[in-house]
């Protein structure tokens, strides 16, 4: 026990005033921010696909956008509160982006039954894999340096969504930019691997989240 | 906690100390052994410490220790599990000996005779009519003229010898 006294009173005696951390709702809000700037960067620099105008009246290519966005925004929430010890005490919202997720899934099915008679698969394939991750990459490299700025009881978790979070801005930018309309090329080449991202997050961010 | 993360020193070591008092029952139900619990305690303090700035006083402290108590107790038993798994012996390097009979005795007559013979001759004589030709203890108190109590006694004695100088403490 002396032991810990001994520890209490080289603690106290470090306690000088530290600036607190941000709201969640703070952190999250300046994660979505930044992710839309970062987004309108890369289609300044991609540009968008010709037939937008004509692909925004078709109804479960907004509704997939839609999720998508629903995605990158429930999971910056997400992630915000799972840096936090306690999930800043709100636990429901910060498990929101599997619930959005299943909801996509369900988007991208009916998507799919709707895609009749099917759109030709594109030519290329893992390419959209690779440019969704190398724009993902910088994102992912910032996020975890925030990431780690904090105390996550949850490095796990946090580390998947921190992935899927990334990985959905890459998603939202690559479904405006590529001229394609086959739903199978999109989920074997986009939404499937972000899924394998967010489990590579978890395995990560046990490593990059500890403290 | 507020004033803790105000720069007040005295707040901050009596938010401590609570806090130890608080988490020394939760971390005494989980752990037995002391010095485990001491340790564990101390890394949670340290925790709370490197983790004061996201406390920002405007929601209950005993979610926000609690958190970091179990994270850190979870951390705990998984790295004291993993060392006693390193630590353990492997099945196939035991196999041949969980083979052996657990049974039977390993001790036969024969193989203590030398101990026997360093016994009192009446003992010895006794223990080897009793073990080595198969006689009774009846049957050996009319062999060689005593009564069967005696017999009896005279050979627990023996054994009480044999066993304080053949059984390693």
């Amino acid at each position: 026990m002396k032991n810990i006294d001994d520890l209490i009173s080289t603690l106290s005696k470090d306690a000088t005033t530290i600036k607190i951390a941000p709201h969640p709702f703070n952190v999250g809000m300046g994660w979505i921010g930044v992710s839309a700037i970062y987004l309108v960067v890369l289609w300044i620099f991609s540009d968008v696909r010709h037939d937008l105008t004509l692909k925004l009246s078709d109804p479960w290519f907004v509704a997939e956008l839609v999720m998508l966005i629903g995605i990158l925004i429930s999971s910056s929430f997400s992630a915000a509160l799972l840096i936090y010890p306690d999930l800043y005490q709100k636990k429901n919202i910060a498990f929101l982006p599997i619930v959005v997720i299943l909801v996509f899934a369900l988007v991208i099915f009916f998507a799919w039954l709707a895609n009749s008679p099917p759109a030709p698969l594109p030519i290329h394939s893992v390419e959209c894999t690779i440019s969704i991750t190398l724009a993902s990459l910088l994102p992912i490299l910032w996020t975890l340096y925030l990431m780690r700025k904090f105390a996550s009881t949850h490095t796990r978790l946090a580390g998947g969504i921190s992935f899927i979070l990334v990985f959905s801005i890459g998603a939202i930018w690559i479904r405006i930019y590529e001229q394609n309309d086959s739903i199978l090329h999109v989920i074997q080449w986009h939404y499937l691997p972000m899924l394998g991202f967010g489990i590579i997050g978890m395995w990560l961010g046990k490593t990059a989240l500890k403290w | 906690m507020k004033q803790a993360l105000s720069g007040d020193n005295r707040a901050y070591a009596l938010l401590l100390g609570e806090t130890s008092r608080l988490l020394k029952p939760f971390l005494s139900k989980r752990l037995s052994s002391g010095s485990d619990i001491d340790d564990l305690l101390q890394e949670i303090l340290i925790s709370v410490h490197k983790a004061r700035h996201t406390y920002d006083g405007n929601r209950p402290y005993k979610p926000w220790v609690y958190a970091i108590a179990v994270f850190r107790l979870k951390d705990f038993l998984r790295i004291h599990y993993a060392d006693q798994l390193h630590h353990a012996v492997e099945l196939s390097e035991v196999e041949d000996y969980l083979l052996d009979p657990v049974t039977e005795t390993v001790v036969s007559y024969e193989s203590i005779s030398g101990e026997v013979n360093k016994l009192p001759d009446k003992q010895a004589t006794i223990l080897r009519l009793m073990h080595h030709d198969g006689y009774t203890a009846k049957e050996i108190a009319t062999k060689i003229g005593m009564n069967e109590s005696a017999v009896k006694v005279a050979a627990h004695r023996a054994y009480k010898i044999l066993k304080a100088k053949l059984v390693r403490p």
